[in-house]
């Protein structure tokens, strides 16, 4: 080859050809996204996150989470992110518009994160009784939201004539618990406070457009389930278990109740082989995260506090790292603080010590906590809309967190 | 073929630059002028490789004994691994590649390498650089990007102190004498230019004016891939074009092939880099260019696989005596073999199981260490001795250093790759618990520390070695240091 001139362009030429197909391009197209909200400009998402949480993100960035840790769900078609409970849909570009740095993860040797915080207790106040009351599991449910999947009710056959799906039941894990009768009989009980508790905070984000169709599907719910006001529990008691509060409200058109009380399996036509099928396979479920007595719910930020103290004082296989270092021992003064550790064991203080987060661990668990992308986004179809009933309906009884709003994405999208 | 006379004749230009009387000496001549820099930018690099070494060792101990010194922040395994991976890159692979650059270049251009001590300068910038980086790394102000999680003030020192670097090396080029320009000056300019685009763009998008969410994660991995080809890899591929070649003292197969590998690999390995996003939050088309430019780079690979093969043909038993040539080969099998990897893993059925495992970690040690840390030690064994006036010492740790490299680096990727489509496999069944997965992983990590320590003997060999060499302990003689005794006739007069 002769001249430097030629080499010259050419090496210059293949660079921004590159750039241009690579960044150029795919900048104009997805970087410049606006959140979405809905007519009435409300319900916008996402939102930025607080202070705290922004910096929380820069520690989960510094202390390198990122190395273990992805915060992207893929499709259903892809991968099994979703049957794992990691999300109820694919993540979107929208979905990260304020992410700076963003955080998409590139290793899982620990869960993805992506809606961590979303799978914390709705409300701590809710949560933290639950256990108390029945420490066998069955407050798991209303705790755990584990893994919300929301979705997927949805998915049963008649979906696309009787969208109906919507109307909800009560989740998931309890499948497992309610074999207690006790349990059972509980866990109605907390079904119907976070269902009001829900309304006010879905109404601002709500999206009516999509909710009401699910309202009107009701009433077929209800006749195909005619025990539909009763609680469901899909285990044992098969019936469709849409939460009465919600049978009521979604007739009545008001989506807010629509959306926030979720989901659930309910008016699926075949609760029992759901119910089979989850009690069958656990493995899926959220087993491994259940509150133990003297344990804080999982995904609480007392939770992630003493995770991120002792990994391995919740999961002896854990590899994670423990970051000691964001927390500080200190001797307890006058009275104990309100924010220390619960440790016991071999992380237990001596007496007289106090473990307690510092600034950053703060920070750290506040970033962890604002991880949600189950709000749903007019570009992302949900699984369940999109995916066959037959893998749909496991998940379903599983997973779906009673009180959060935020379930309804899949409902939203599968009645549309 | 007569295998001892060749590495003992006089090594020939591999171009068709007409020899003459006066080309010892002119040779002695461009030699002597880079020797200063070069010294230094190989002991950095030297230096670095160690630092990252040690680094390495605790990355990949933690990774399966986590409750190590888990109460001091700057030894979290979330600081440790970007603090090894930024010293290899920037510190090792970047200043070994920069050394041998400047010097095959000068070779190359025929030309006395002019005020050299402005090179140790832009050395020295580049070490604070990379000091500044780690240190930051460490203290906890990593950026959060892969690849690039220097902070952005130790990525302006970085900088600087390239455009000192880079200005020689091109005013090199300016000053060459003779019309052909060499296949390897070919990708060393290349590497050249592109790096300062790729690195400034990159921080610019990234630090000054940020694009939005995950066009930031596409911007990280595309510098990454960039990075990775575009200028290691280029800096490799040129020198592994210009070693075989001089040591076996036989001209390149075919300049047809080289011309052909070199532009379909300038083009199409640059828009390698979205595959990494498989499956992301991402139009699926970015991604799908990327899978489709990742298989096409089969054409790069198989000119040049095919071009040093033929090369090398009827020469092969030289491996037997040559170091240069032996690491060399090395790194140009490795190259086929890393592509050969990085096709399969970015097919989408395969990525759904290794996407998000250890086996990307199996990949970049393949590009980064089988491939380009191989033919760095290569060249490094080539052109020390001719910067120092001696000649290496011990064959036997040559032959230590490449074996103790070549078994680290190959039961690597003997645990990594298998053990994470294992750890794939667990994770894409929802049925088994998360924690199944990184159980499953955990004996070939252990493997893989086993695999570091190999790694570990031979760098610090080599250190030695090269320290050896640096005091001028090495030995006086013409001849340089075979790995075995050349046992035929001919060579007895040469011993």
């Amino acid at each position: 080859m002769k001249g430097f001139v030629p080499l010259v362009l050419g090496i210059f030429g293949t660079f921004a050809f590159s750039w241009m197909g690579l960044i150029l391009i795919p900048n104009l197209q997805i970087g410049h996204l606006d959140p979405q909200m809905d007519e009435e400009g409300t319900d916008v998402y996402p939102a930025p996150k607080s202070g705290m949480a922004d910096r929380g993100g820069k520690i989960y960035a510094a202390n390198g989470c990122i190395y273990c840790h992805s915060q992207q769900v893929r499709a259903d078609y892809a991968a099994s992110d979703i049957d794992r409970k990691w999300g109820a849909r694919r993540s979107a570009p929208r979905d990260y518009v304020f992410a700076r740095p963003v955080l998409l993860g590139k290793m899982r040797m620990g869960p993805d994160l992506s809606n961590i915080g979303k799978r914390a207790p709705s409300e701590e106040e809710n949560a933290s009784p639950a256990p108390s009351a029945s420490p066998a599991g069955s407050p798991v449910p209303a705790a755990s939201p584990a893994k919300a999947p929301p979705a997927a009710s949805p998915a049963n056959p008649s979906a696309s004539s009787a969208p109906a799906a919507s109307a909800s039941p009560k989740p998931a894990n309890s499948p497992a618990a309610s074999t207690s009768p006790a349990a059972a009989a509980a866990s109605p009980a907390v079904s119907p406070s976070p269902a009001p508790s829900a309304p006010p905070a879905g109404a601002n984000r709500a999206s009516p457009a999509k909710a009401s169709p699910a309202a009107s599907p009701a009433p077929s719910a209800a006749s195909s389930a005619p025990a539909a006001s009763l609680a469901p529990k899909p285990a044992n008691s098969p019936a469709a278990s849409t939460s009465p509060a919600a049978a009521a409200a979604s007739p009545a058109g008001s989506q807010a109740s629509a959306e926030s009380s979720p989901p659930a399996a309910g008016a699926n036509p075949t609760p029992a082989t759901q119910g089979a099928s989850v009690a069958a396979r656990p493995p899926g479920s959220p087993a491994g995260v259940e509150a133990k007595p003297g344990e804080p719910p999982p995904y609480s930020a007392a939770w992630h506090h003493r995770h991120l103290y002792s990994p391995r004082s919740f999961s002896i296989d854990s590899d994670m790292p423990a970051y000691r270092f964001l927390y500080e021992r200190r001797s307890i003064g006058s009275e104990p603080s309100a924010d220390a550790l619960e440790l016991t064991g071999r992380d237990a203080p001596p007496a007289g010590w106090e473990i307690v987060p510092t600034y950053d661990a703060q920070c750290l668990v506040a970033y962890l906590m604002s991880l949600d992308q189950s709000h749903p986004l007019k570009e992302v179809k949900s699984p369940a809309a999109a995916g066959s009933p037959a893998v749909v309906p496991p998940a379903s009884p599983a997973a779906a967190p009673p009180a959060s709003p935020a379930a309804s994405p899949a409902a939203g999208k599968g009645t549309k | 073929m007569d295998a001892t006379e060749i590495p003992l004749k006089p090594p020939s230009v591999p171009t068709d630059v007409p020899t003459s009387d006066v080309e010892p000496i002119e040779r002695a001549l461009i030699d002597a002028s880079t020797r200063v820099p070069v010294l230094m930018f190989y002991t950095s690099a030297i230096v670095w490789l160690l630092i990252g070494t040690l680094l390495a060792g605790f990355v990949s101990i933690k990774l399966h004994e986590p409750d190590m010194f888990s109460g001091v922040s700057f030894l979290t395994w979330g600081r440790l691994r970007p603090a090894h991976m930024n010293v290899m890159v920037y510190g090792w692979a970047s200043m070994a590649g920069m050394g041998t650059a400047i010097w095959l270049m000068a070779r190359l251009c025929r030309t006395v390498l002019r005020h050299p001590l402005l090179l140790v300068a832009g050395g020295g910038f580049w070490n604070f650089g990379v000091l500044l980086g780690v240190g930051g790394i460490l203290a906890g102000d990593s950026t959060g990007y892969q690849w690039l999680e220097f902070p952005p003030y130790a990525a302006i020192v970085l900088f600087v102190a390239y455009s000192l670097i880079i200005s020689w090396a091109v005013l090199m080029f300016r000053f060459r004498r003779g019309d052909q320009i060499y296949i390897t000056q070919w990708y060393l300019l290349g590497a050249f230019l592109w790096f300062p685009w790729v690195y400034g763009a990159t921080q610019v998008m990234l630090f000054v004016v940020p694009v939005q969410g995950v066009m930031q994660s596409a911007v990280t991995w595309w510098f990454a891939n960039n990075l990775l080809f575009l200028w290691l890899g280029a800096i490799g591929l040129g020198t592994a074009y210009y070693m075989i070649p001089k040591v076996i003292g036989r001209p390149v197969y075919s300049y047809h092939l080289a011309t052909i590998g070199f532009w379909t690999y300038a083009l199409f390995s640059s828009w390698t880099g979205m595959q990494r996003l498989v499956d992301g939050p991402f139009p699926a088309w970015m991604i799908t260019a990327s899978i489709a430019a990742t298989i096409l780079t089969i054409i790069p690979v198989a000119t040049v696989g095919l071009n040093h093969h033929m090369t090398m043909q009827g020469y092969f038993p030289l491996l037997r005596y040559s170091p240069t040539l032996r690491f060399t080969v090395f790194g140009a099998i490795s190259y086929t073999v890393f592509s050969a990897v990085g096709v399969l893993i970015s097919l989408r059925s395969v990525a759904r199981y290794v996407n998000f495992t250890q086996a990307s970690i199996a990949y970049s040690h393949l590009g980064l260490y089988a491939f380009f840390t191989m033919v760095m030690f290569g060249s490094m064994y080539y052109i020390v001795p001719r910067l120092v006036g001696r000649e290496w010492r011990y064959a036997s740790l040559i032959k230590l250093h490449f074996w103790a490299s070549v078994y680290g680096v190959g039961l690597m990727t003997l645990m990594l790759l298998p053990g994470g489509f294992l750890q794939g496999a667990n994770m894409e069944n929802p049925s088994l618990a998360f924690s199944e997965s990184t159980q499953t992983i955990l004996p070939y990590l252990r493997g893989r520390s086993l695999a570091g320590l190999l790694m570990t003997v031979a760098h610090f060999i080599f250190a030695f070695h090269f320290g050896l060499m640096l005091l001028g302990l090495g030995r006086t003689s013409s001849v340089p240091t075979f790995l075995n005794p050349v046992e035929a006739e001919g060579s007895e007069e040469h011993l």
